[in-house]
């Protein structure tokens, strides 16, 4: 992998956002300690040497020379000053060559800068001093380098470059391997999907097992993958079935032209082979409308066309227009609909829905028998139910009657295409409705509206 | 003579409809491109037009939302191979054309076409009258010569229909659009069923019949055999 990629890469940046915005809280947080470890020392040297001025001044005055020398020859790290100044300004004792004149005499600590005089010769130091007129009108100054501040910054200066450095360098080290971890995950996510891609429907992304949002996210996509697969293997089966019933009736009007060619001596038997075969080609493309139907319904959204549709008033229509069918093989048709009834939807749908329900119904009831349509409420949903009292359709048959081209071999010889009912699963299914086959004897089957 | 302008651009399919409109005494113009079509529809000024939807250059439905921005109103039958009715197609229908999905019969052609050249004229009349069958739009009842015809509310509204266009073929699938609103084509055949109920009571035993079945295209009401 090269380097610029790892750089450019998402994951890297923000390691290297991560380790700025740290670096800059570890300074803070640095600073911040030395400046309070700072203060604190002022503090503690300012109150030492305001309790050594009050000490000294309450000294007589011959004890207050011999105070100072020997004030001074204990200090053996030089940080301590000390002078006593005549009321002229002379030098009387101490290591200070002269007052310093910023160095206001009330008793206060302040920062003054003084030459100190050394064997090497004169140096200036900044220190923290305090001076008071003694009785006698001597002026005593004391005063204390706090030189443990330089070492403190020191220290402070040597731990972040112990700490900080490292940390960022691991920061810095931490990102590139995060990044070019998920650069090769998803390189290889990658290369998978284009072999998915080429047509490889088996091969699945690569899941580690473990809780972390990257695996989480390969099992819903694995898994999304084998609803898929399951659903174009599905699809190819329906391609076969389509297939086979497109073919049979096609296979029947050719085998007619054909042996009506060489042998029809007639005009008339000419024309009865030819309506023949466009009997059988009118077949096929019956079924060709069906399926492009059940396309369309299956691949249109619930759109905003929906309206209120009366269902009582729809259901009665229904049977209006296929009660005279109903009669021709003496069966009863009834719609027994007692409530005012409506719900959300396309009218065309719904009722080319029930009239199939209705259609099929008249179809496999024998003469004689009986076909009903209610309209009843149930809990917080409305029924519409067809029930005849014909074979039914039985327990195993029940999901294959949902399959494309399923028809039950009780009724292999009724004319039909075979997808009336898919074409009824595929309005309920598209309004959000319930399509129920319950088991005979009688065939019942209900569309439940759920209520909005 | 009746013009009819064909845009089509197969030109077998444009044949065989040709061939058949000319052997129904039409005038056929035909054109197989929507640009063409539409300058020989703003010249040649025809009766009526087929115009197939997917067409080289323009399509179909624009070719007629061309026309009839420039006022022509020149009735058309849209040929289609999608099966699939949207908002445009439905748009046409209102404005009184036809659309007709591929395949179709000859038959069915001819027949729609013969429709939108014979749109029932809107009369005042409150009865209707064919030979000696009167349908009294009023009172809701029919009656050959002295014979009172009772018909039912569905069967009353197809003999209205088929009344308001006699002499004329009328498709399955035209009267599943027009009398009972069907946007499907059903599986059990509903027009013959009905159409047999209404035979049954319109011509009665002894008469003449006025309802007429065309084999393998639809039916016919006249008065003559």
């Amino acid at each position: 992998m090269d380097q610029t990629r790892i750089i450019r890469s998402n994951t890297f940046r923000w390691a290297l956002a991560v380790a700025g915005v740290f670096a800059v809280f570890v300074i803070v947080l640095f600073g911040f300690i030395y400046w309070q470890a700072d203060q604190y020392l002022i503090a503690r040297s300012d109150k030492m040497i305001a309790s050594q001025l009050n000490a000294v001044s309450g000294l007589p005055n011959e004890r207050r020379l011999d105070w100072i020398n020997e004030h001074l020859e204990q200090d053996s790290r030089g940080v301590q000053y000390a002078g006593l100044f005549g009321a002229d300004g002379r030098k009387i004792a101490g290591n200070l060559e002269r007052f310093p004149p910023e160095l206001t005499m009330n008793d206060s600590v302040q920062s003054v800068s003084v030459e100190r005089t050394l064997p090497a010769g004169r140096e200036t130091h900044a220190i923290r001093a305090i001076a008071r007129h003694m009785p006698n009108g001597d002026a005593l100054v004391i005063g204390r380098e706090v030189d443990e501040t330089r070492e403190i910054s020191h220290v402070v200066a040597q731990a972040l470059a112990l700490g900080l450095l490292p940390a960022l360098c691991l920061c810095l080290l931490a990102g590139a391997w995060l990044s070019m971890r998920a650069q090769k995950r998803v390189e290889e996510v990658n290369q998978r999907v284009q072999r998915i891609i080429a047509g490889d429907l088996r091969e699945r992304l690569p899941h580690r097992d473990i809780d972390e949002p990257f695996s989480k996210l390969t099992v819903i996509v694995n898994g999304m993958l084998d609803e898929m697969e399951t659903m174009i293997h599905a699809l190819a089966g329906v391609g076969n079935d389509i297939a086979h019933d497109l073919r049979t009736p096609l296979t029947r009007a050719r085998l007619a032209l054909e042996r009506g060619r060489t042998n029809a001596t007639t005009l008339h038997q000419l024309e009865t082979v030819v309506d023949k075969a466009i009997a059988n080609i009118d077949q096929s493309l019956a079924i060709i409308t069906a399926l492009l139907r059940l396309a369309e319904i299956e691949n249109s959204r619930r759109s905003a066309a929906f309206g209120t549709v009366l269902l009582h008033e729809m259901l009665q229509e229904v049977c209006d227009i296929y009660e005279p069918i109903a009669e021709n093989k003496s069966i009863e048709l009834r719609v027994e609909a007692r409530h005012r009834l409506s719900v959300l939807g396309d009218r065309d749908l719904l009722f080319e829905a029930v009239a199939n329900l209705v259609d099929n119904a008249i179809k496999f009831t024998p003469e004689g028998g009986r076909v009903d349509i209610e309209l009843t409420r149930g809990d917080n949903e409305t029924i519409v139910r067809v029930s005849d009292t014909g074979c039914g359709i039985s327990e195993q048959e029940r999901e294959a009657v949902l399959r494309r081209f399923y028809r039950s071999d009780k009724i292999r010889n009724t004319p039909g295409v075979g997808l009336g009912l898919n074409l009824v699963a595929a309005i309920v299914k598209l309004h959000g409705f319930r399509l129920a086959i319950h088991p005979g004897p009688g065939g019942r089957m209900e569309i439940t509206c759920p209520d909005r | 003579m009746t013009k009819v302008l064909l845009i089509e651009d197969d030109s077998e399919t444009a044949e065989e409809i040709t061939a058949e409109l000319v052997d129904r005494g039409f005038e056929v113009e035909w054109s197989a491109s929507g640009i063409d079509g539409l300058d020989k529809a703003r010249s040649s000024q025809p009766d009526a037009m087929i115009v197939d939807r997917l067409l080289p250059g323009m399509d179909g439905l624009t070719v007629i939302e061309a026309l009839r921005k420039d006022q022509v109103r020149t009735p058309v039958l849209v040929l289609s191979a999608l099966g699939a009715v949207d908002d445009r197609v439905r748009g046409l229908r209102m404005g009184g054309d036809d659309y007709l999905t591929k395949p179709f019969a000859l038959v069915e052609l001819v027949a729609r076409i013969e429709a939108l050249l014979r749109r029932p004229v809107e009369s005042r009349e409150t009865t209707l009258r064919v030979g000696s069958l009167e349908l009294d739009l009023i009172e809701r009842t029919a009656r050959r010569g002295e014979r009172a015809i009772d018909l039912l509310p569905r069967e009353f509204r197809l003999l209205e229909y088929m009344m308001q266009r006699s002499d004329q073929l009328l498709t399955r699938a035209m009267l599943l659009e027009e009398v009972w609103n069907y946007k499907f084509v059903p599986a059990t055949n509903l027009v013959d069923v009905h159409m047999g109920r209404l035979r049954h009571k319109v011509d009665g035993p002894g008469e003449s019949p006025m309802i007429h079945n065309v084999r393998g295209a639809g039916f016919i009401l006249r008065t003559g055999p």
